[in-house]
């Protein structure tokens, strides 16, 4: 069977042996990775059982601080999920055509991402056993609730983003009869790459790019909202919604650099994944440090000035007390490294982009620790006494298992589906350089009558 | 509504599904209902009766469900706490449920303090100590019994002497609060008895030391009063507290006055000096009333310095101020409202009592209700009396009992006034002493093992005592050394009456009653010391003829059925209307039966009389010539006696002791309002949270200046020894800016969760009051150590 | 309309703790081991809160009892994603403890933190089992709880009343706390009743609610002379 998947390989065109390569071969290097991953998660998988047995006291929640770890980690992977979706459903939108070597990649992250943040807030609970009263009983006022039903749908729709767009390659996969000729045949349902099927599912995906856009928008924007409806000092903000949103795009698009960079090394895709779609994405990547720096900046300025006590007490916890070192590290990540990493092309190569990927993934983390924790341990009430919270290894158990458990699926997803969208680079490469041109040519002065028909 | 559903399937639809799985199990989670497993209210029932957790004896309702004591409410008609209770009586449903209470009378079989016991029938356990008793007797030596008693006023304390008396031996040990005050008031009034403090009725209460709403001899009237609930009309005392730390007295208190340990008669007298100075004393109270104040010829025939003189020689406000640490103003204000806002009053914590000046200390402070002639007035110092009760019954002796008696007690005082620490010298006694001088001790609410500052020496002196036998309910550290145990029945289990301390003016005698069904493997100590009467037979059993206490009880309330006066614990309205019968010498009986009248009591919890008759020139004096004497001339001549410099109302310059660069700071042991007891491991809604500041849980801590752990280089709840040149031991620090610099303040009856004692007092230096023999608390110095 | 409410007056409290105690007896609130309480896990739906100024001798304290606020417009009950906490027409904000699925986001939403946690499922020793209140269901594991004003006495004081047919007085309802305080700093009753004491109390000049520009509009107020 491997033999013969080579061989059938090998008689393909250069793309698909490339990008369908993957798909039969594993190399030791990915056994081990996955063996490891795959350790850590279970130990995770323990931490959870001690947790659900014996109580939340396992962690180092407490009184006030009653949100740690778990929330944070919901809020960051929720917002990585916008890298793919979102970013792609943008790129689509305005025809960028460096796009079509990326965008399954990050449609993969977001759909994986998304299971793995939602998990958290369960994770939370004190009576997971209860979790269906969210149903059974629900209080529409509450933005928890809000919460459950836009990532609901923003799960749904990101699915069938992530699998429209894949039904061409999965028809592939199917005739070329590499791999599981069964699962893809069921896969594949039946698209038989017909101009008329291609036309309909082009409709569909520019349809569905668009409709994602606001889901992908709402979802961040309750998140934000679940911390702002409360009256805590440094959380009742109206620029959280859209703060949220702009961080989410933000570390999505710095987990997608990260992923490219690893694929492109793993699987030796230096030919789609080129220096240009690096150098593209650091600049949106340098557009949004800028961006992150201006709301973080009015978010700051707005409550120092103000002064209200309450609200300086979280303040000057955050920028000179107990929690300075992850608030300047935070500035770090999102805003002075990826600056001035983004800021020259020199930097902007693979190397550079990952570095500040990385830096902007943590310093988004941070992030969200910084919004968590400092509110929660200087309660409104001031006679109340400080708070103090120091995860146990339960929870920091539980993290890495996420971070583990993503990681791992995203390499398995990589077994079954090219992680490069086969068809949208034929395309590309058969029609793209014409509609370009024509586009352009659109664009210009006295030129558009061979597109505008002699309608005069 | 239903797309939510479908899509909230989406997302959790699997996490859901996975853990609906293990709930099926029912391990995990138990399931709604259960919470309410077991909840069906049963038969409900209040009962009043009295709070035997500390001296105060508030007066209680316990909630009965099906017989269980579910719940400790005040009872509104007891009219010194006034349905007040404070948390310690609250927790007293924790100590009648108490793990380390004991299921039965027990034996030693092993060693001393082995541990190893054999469970004893009641009456094998009667038995056998009555043996023991017996062989006393005939052996002619009666005097070798025993009693070692820790706080208990009443009925238990008067069966105790009768049967002691009757037996024959002169040795009661009252192991409870020591102090000098008795002293002082025998000194200055000759009424040998503790000072009443009107504190309902006062304008201004000004508090020396006294930890009025902690641990006082009763920390409710003290909070009724400083509520306004005592005065009919409302109106409310102004307190203020003169105190070396932030005490939650000094915390509750209107003004907190802050000094320097040691230095409470400085302050006093530097008060005292204004008064004088600004012609703001009662001079006609002291004319007519008071001698010594002015230069005087003693006994014999010598010219002597009078109270005024040495006040204005030797306080000038500038020299107070300097060792007190009060500002000169403060003093003065202080001096002005407590002349102007009369009456005044200011009430001698039994703590200025404990230091090596501590009787003249005493005096001094004391001397200010003189000089504003704050005494037996409405708001003033007093000098209550006892409930009326009928007699025990006329002690018999028969001539081993008088010849027991004739024999001297054992521990004798060793100073010219007072007993000291009496329950500490017979200890030294019969450590010291070569052959048994005791054989048998009684240990009855006492664990000196735990509470004794000098534990090392009751163990020598228990090791030589031959049989040891303690009536103690929980299996304690002196309990632990006897050779029987009796365990007695909880509070809430018996009957005993319940007389409310000397620092309330008027008489109530509260009556503590069975809440619940009485432990089977428990015997009430008055029932076992009537039996042992009983079984001993002769004239101690006609000196004892009650078949059971509850009966000894009842038959004492003859006595205030009979006695014309008082009334049965009612609402304010009974009350007022009664203190305005009584003060037209009037008086209507309510009850023609005794039987009656008894049923009455039970139910409304006790007998009061709130009527104080302060035209009784009695009540201001009872020496030769009914006058004051602010200095009495056994004092003068004890003094002399002692070639002391120091005379009273004089200053002894302040020694500073080489000790104190080896310990820079001053220890300052207090009792803990949350703490009845050294012994029990703590009841746990008290043990979580024991104060209210600093915040602490279950744990010992010490109390130190901010500055001060700073300098040390000690953070905030770090674990320390607490050192002294006796010894040390652990606690937390807590950084409290209500504690002055130089100062350690040291919660006592702490221990730690694994039971290590935590006792501040067992580092106290030796230094004593050599007229009085008391252990001075405030004077030992310590350092910290990282531990 | 009834609107049961609180009025606690400062210049009154000592600072005792007797309430605290009262309210863990009556409401079986049971003690967390040494390491927990350490951690802040420790429960007291009524806290006697200190607030300590100035340095030696010059130390000032002012105690704060702080029981659950029962606001009138409650934060926390808006964002309970399962109405496991409620305000009823009484202005009693409850829990539904067997409903609560432990998010903590009204803990969160408090701006009092009169919420709390039960981290661990409560321990009560067999001993501390003899005197449990029947008259109120124990918290388990993973729910969250604070005071109730002793709902349950008003249901028993409401059958009572019913039973010997008369109205509802005001001393028939007394929650615990009020009842035991030493010193009487603590009134409870319906706001809105003249005949209650706390209705012209709260109209006391020196009457304040805590972080009343919040909008809560706590029933809980406090007297205390601006000295
Ligand atoms: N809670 C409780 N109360 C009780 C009892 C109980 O068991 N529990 N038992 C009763 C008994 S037996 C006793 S002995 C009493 C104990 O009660 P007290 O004899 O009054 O002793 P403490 O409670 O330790 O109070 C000592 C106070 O003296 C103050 N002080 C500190 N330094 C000095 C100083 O240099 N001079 C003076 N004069 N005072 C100083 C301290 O601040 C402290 O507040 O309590 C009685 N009441
Ligand atoms: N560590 C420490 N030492 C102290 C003090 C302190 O506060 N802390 N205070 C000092 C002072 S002022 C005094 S008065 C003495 C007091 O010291 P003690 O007289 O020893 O008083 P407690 O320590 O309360 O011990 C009383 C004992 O009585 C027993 N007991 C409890 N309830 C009952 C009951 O219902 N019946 C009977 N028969 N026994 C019962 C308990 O076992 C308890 O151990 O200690 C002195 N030493
Ligand atoms: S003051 Fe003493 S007697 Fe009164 S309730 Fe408290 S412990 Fe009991
Ligand atoms: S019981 Fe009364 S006085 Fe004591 S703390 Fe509570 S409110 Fe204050
Ligand atoms: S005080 Fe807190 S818990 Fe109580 S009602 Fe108000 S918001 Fe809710
Ligand atoms: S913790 Fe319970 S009560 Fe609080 S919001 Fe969550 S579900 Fe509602
Ligand atoms: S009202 Fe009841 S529940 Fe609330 S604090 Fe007071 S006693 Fe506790
Ligand atoms: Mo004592």
């Amino acid at each position: 069977m491997r033999r013969d998947a080579a061989a059938r390989l090998a008689n393909m065109s250069a793309d698909e042996r490339a990008l369908l390569r993957p798909l039969v071969e594993t190399s030791s290097g990915f056994r081990v990775t996955a063996a490891v991953l795959g350790g850590v998660t279970l130990w995770g998988v323990f931490a959870y059982y001690l947790q659900v047995r014996y109580g939340l006291g396992r962690t180092g929640l407490n009184r006030p601080e009653y949100w740690g770890i778990y929330i944070i980690c919901f809020v960051f992977f929720i917002g990585i999920s916008h890298a793919g979706t979102l970013i792609s459903a943008i790129l689509r939108v305005s025809k960028a055509e460096w796009r079509r070597s990326i965008t399954r990649s990050a449609e993969l992250i977001t759909v994986l991402v998304i299971g793995f943040g939602a998990i958290q807030p369960i994770i939370d609970l004190g009576r997971p056993d209860r979790v269906m009263n969210v149903v059974l009983h629900a209080q529409l006022m509450s933005p928890l609730l809000w919460d459950v039903v836009s990532i609901g749908l923003y799960f749904i729709a990101c699915t069938v983003y992530l699998y429209v767009p894949l039904l061409p390659d999965l028809a592939l996969i199917r005739d070329s009869g590499i791999k599981a000729p069964g699962l893809y045949k069921f896969l594949a349902a039946g698209y038989r790459d017909t101009p008329s099927q291609r036309a309909r599912l082009e409709r569909v995906i520019g349809i569905l790019s668009i409709v994602v856009i606001p889901i992908a928008v709402s979802v961040h924007t309750i998140i934000g909202w679940i911390f702002a409806m409360t009256l805590r000092p440094m959380w009742h903000s109206t620029i959280f919604g859209p703060y949220f949103v702009m961080g989410a795009i933000y570390s999505g698009i710095a987990a997608i650099l990260v992923a490219m960079a690893v694929l492109r090394k793993a699987y030796k895709l230096q030919e789609y994944f080129k220096p240009v779609h690096f150098d593209y994405l650091g600049r949106l990547l340098l557009v949004f440090s800028l961006l992150w720096f201006y709301f973080t900046f009015a978010e700051y300025l707005t409550a120092f000035y103000g002064g209200e006590p309450a609200e300086m007490r979280t303040f000057w916890a955050k920028v000179s007390g107990p929690f300075a070192i992850p608030f300047w590290s935070m500035v770090a990540g999102c805003f002075f490294i990826p600056l001035t990493l983004m800021w020259r092309r020199s930097t902007r190569t693979p190397r550079g982009t990952f570095v500040a990927g990385i830096a902007v993934m943590i310093g988004m983390w941070l992030e969200r620790f910084n919004i968590v924790v400092p509110t929660s341990v200087n309660p409104r009430w001031e006679v109340e006494s400080i708070g103090h919270y120091m995860p146990s290894w339960v929870e920091l158990s539980i993290m890495a298992a996420t971070f583990s458990g993503f990681i791992l699926l995203y390499m398995f997803a990589t077994k079954f589906v090219p992680i490069v969208s086969i068809w949208e680079i034929k395309e590309g490469r058969e029609e793209s350089v014409r509609l370009v041109a024509d586009r352009v040519a659109g664009y210009l002065p006295h030129a558009a009558t061979s597109l505008a028909g002699g309608d005069h | 509504m239903s797309p939510t559903r479908r899509e909230f399937v989406w997302t959790t639809g699997a996490a859901g599904a996975a853990l609906a799985l293990s709930r099926a199990h029912g391990i995990l989670w138990t399931t709604a209902d259960d919470e309410q497993v077991g909840w069906e209210p049963g038969i409900e029932e209040r009962l009043s009766s009295a709070c035997l957790v500390c001296p105060a004896r508030c007066g209680i309702r316990g909630r009965l469900v099906d017989g269980r004591l579910v719940e400790i409410t005040g009872n509104p008609l007891h009219p010194m706490s006034r349905g007040g209770v404070c948390p310690r009586g609250l927790a007293g449903v924790q100590v009648l449920y108490h793990p380390q209470r004991l299921a039965s009378p027990l034996q030693r079989v092993g060693p001393r303090g082995s541990g190893d016991w054999r469970e004893i029938s009641r009456d094998e356990a009667l038995a056998i100590v009555g043996e023991r008793l017996r062989d006393l007797r005939v052996g002619g030596r009666p005097e070798a019994l025993a009693l070692l008693s820790g706080y208990c006023a009443g009925t238990m304390s008067d069966l105790w002497r009768q049967f002691l008396g009757s037996f024959g031996s002169p040795n009661y040990v009252p192991d409870e609060h020591d102090d000098a005050t008795e002293v002082i008031m025998s000194l200055v009034h000759g009424i040998p008895r503790r000072p009443s403090y009107d504190l309902e009725r006062a304008e201004l209460v000004l508090s020396f030391g006294a930890p009025l709403f902690e641990s006082w001899w009763s920390p409710l009237q003290a909070l009724v009063a400083y509520a306004g609930r005592g005065s009919g009309d409302g109106a409310r005392p102004r307190f203020i507290q003169v105190d070396t730390r932030l005490s939650r007295t000094a915390a509750g208190a209107h003004e907190w006055v802050g000094v320097r340990p040691g230095t409470y008669a400085a302050l006093a007298l530097g008060i005292a000096y204004v008064l004088i100075r600004d012609e703001l004393i009662d001079d006609e109270f002291i004319a007519q009333r008071v001698e010594g104040f002015e230069d005087f010829t003693d006994a014999r025939g010598r010219r002597r310095d009078g109270y005024r003189s040495l006040v204005m020689r030797d306080y000038r406000t500038e020299e107070v101020s300097a060792s007190t640490g009060v500002s000169v103003e403060r003093i003065t204000s202080l001096a002005r409202a407590f002349a102007r806002s009369q009456p005044a009053l200011a009430v001698l914590g039994s703590e200025v009592t404990r230091s090596p000046e501590g009787l003249l200390a005493g005096l001094a402070v004391h001397s200010l209700n003189v000089l504003v002639g704050s005494v037996s007035r409405p708001g003033g110092v007093m000098f209550g009396d006892d409930p009326p009760l009928e007699p025990l019954a006329r002690p018999v002796l028969d001539p081993t009992a008088r010849a027991g008696l004739g024999r001297e007690q054992i521990g004798d005082p060793g100073a010219p006034f007072g007993g000291g620490d009496r329950a500490l010298r017979f200890a030294e006694t019969v450590a010291g002493s070569s052959n048994p001088v005791v054989e048998v001790l009684l240990v009855y609410y006492a664990n000196p093992l735990a509470s004794s500052d000098r534990p090392e020496i009751w163990q020598d002196a228990l090791d030589r005592i031959p049989f040891v036998v303690s009536f103690s309910p929980f299996l304690d550290e002196t309990s632990g050394h006897a050779d029987v145990i009796i365990p007695d029945l909880l509070p809430y289990e018996r009957w005993q009456d319940a007389p409310t301390p000397p620092s309330y003016p008027y008489p109530v005698w509260g009556l503590c009653r069975p809440l619940v069904e009485p432990h089977e493997g428990g015997t009430h100590t008055g029932d076992a010391v009537l039996a042992l009467a009983r079984n001993l037979g002769g004239s101690v059993a006609e000196s004892l003829p009650f078949d059971g206490f509850e009966a000894a009880v009842k038959a004492r309330a003859r006595g205030l059925f009979a006695a014309r006066r008082g009334m049965l614990l009612g609402d304010e309205f009974e009350r007022r209307h009664h203190r305005q019968m009584e003060q037209r010498g009037w008086w209507l009986p309510e009850h023609s039966h005794f039987e009656r009248f008894w049923e009455d009591l039970v139910e409304r919890g006790g007998w009061t009389d709130l009527f104080y008759d302060d035209t009784d020139p009695a009540r201001v004096s009872r020496r030769p010539g009914g006058r004051i004497h602010l200095m009495p001339e056994e004092l003068l001549q004890a003094l002399e006696e002692q070639g002391s410099a120091g005379a009273p109302y004089s200053r002894v310059a302040r020694t500073s002791s080489a000790a104190e660069l080896e310990f820079p700071l001053l220890l300052i042991p207090y009792r803990l309002f949350t703490l009845a007891s050294g012994t029990l491991t703590l009841e746990p809604w008290l043990a979580e949270q024991p104060a209210v500041f600093p915040e602490v849980f279950w744990g010992p801590w010490v109390e130190v200046n901010p500055e001060t752990a700073e300098t040390l280089g000690l953070a905030d709840h770090t674990m320390v020894w607490v050192v002294s040149a006796r010894g040390r031991y652990r606690a937390r620090l807590k950084v409290f800016p209500g504690t002055a610099r130089e100062n350690v303040c040291a919660p006592y009856r702490l221990r730690h969760p694994d039971g290590e004692v935590a006792n501040p007092r067992r580092l106290l230096d030796n230094s004593r009051d050599r007229l009085t023999g008391l252990a001075s608390w405030y004077t030992t110095r310590v350092r910290l150590e990282r531990a | 309309m009834t609107r049961w409410g609180m009025v606690i007056d400062l210049d009154l409290c000592t600072g005792c703790a007797a309430c605290e105690i009262a309210c863990k007896s009556e409401n079986n609130i049971a003690t967390v081991p040494p390491d927990q309480a350490e951690m802040g896990r420790a429960i007291s739906w009524m806290k006697v809160q200190a607030e300590l100024e100035g340095d030696f001798p010059h130390t000032n304290v002012r105690f704060t009892p702080r029981p659950c606020m029962h606001c009138d417009n409650p934060p926390c009950i808006k964002v309970c994603p399962v109405e496991a906490t409620y305000i009823n027409d009484e202005g009693i904000v409850g829990q539904i403890y067997a409903r609560c699925i432990g998010c903590r986001y009204c803990a969160n939403a408090c701006p009092y933190t009169a919420k709390y946690f039960n981290w661990y499922g409560p321990e009560w020793s067999d001993s501390e089992r003899r005197h449990l209140n029947p008259d109120v269901s124990l918290r388990r594991k993973g729910v969250i709880e604070k005071c109730t004003f002793c709902h349950h006495r008003l249901q028993n004081a409401r059958e009572k009343a019913r039973a010997e047919s008369r109205e509802l007085r005001e001393e028939d309802f007394q929650p615990a706390c009020a009842e035991i305080c030493p010193t009487s700093a603590i009134t409870f009753g319906d706001l809105d009743n003249p005949n209650h004491r706390v209705s012209e109390l709260k109209e006391d000049p020196r009457a304040v609610r805590l972080l009343e520009d919040l909008g809560t509009k706590s029933k809980v107020y406090y007297l205390a002379s601006r000295e």
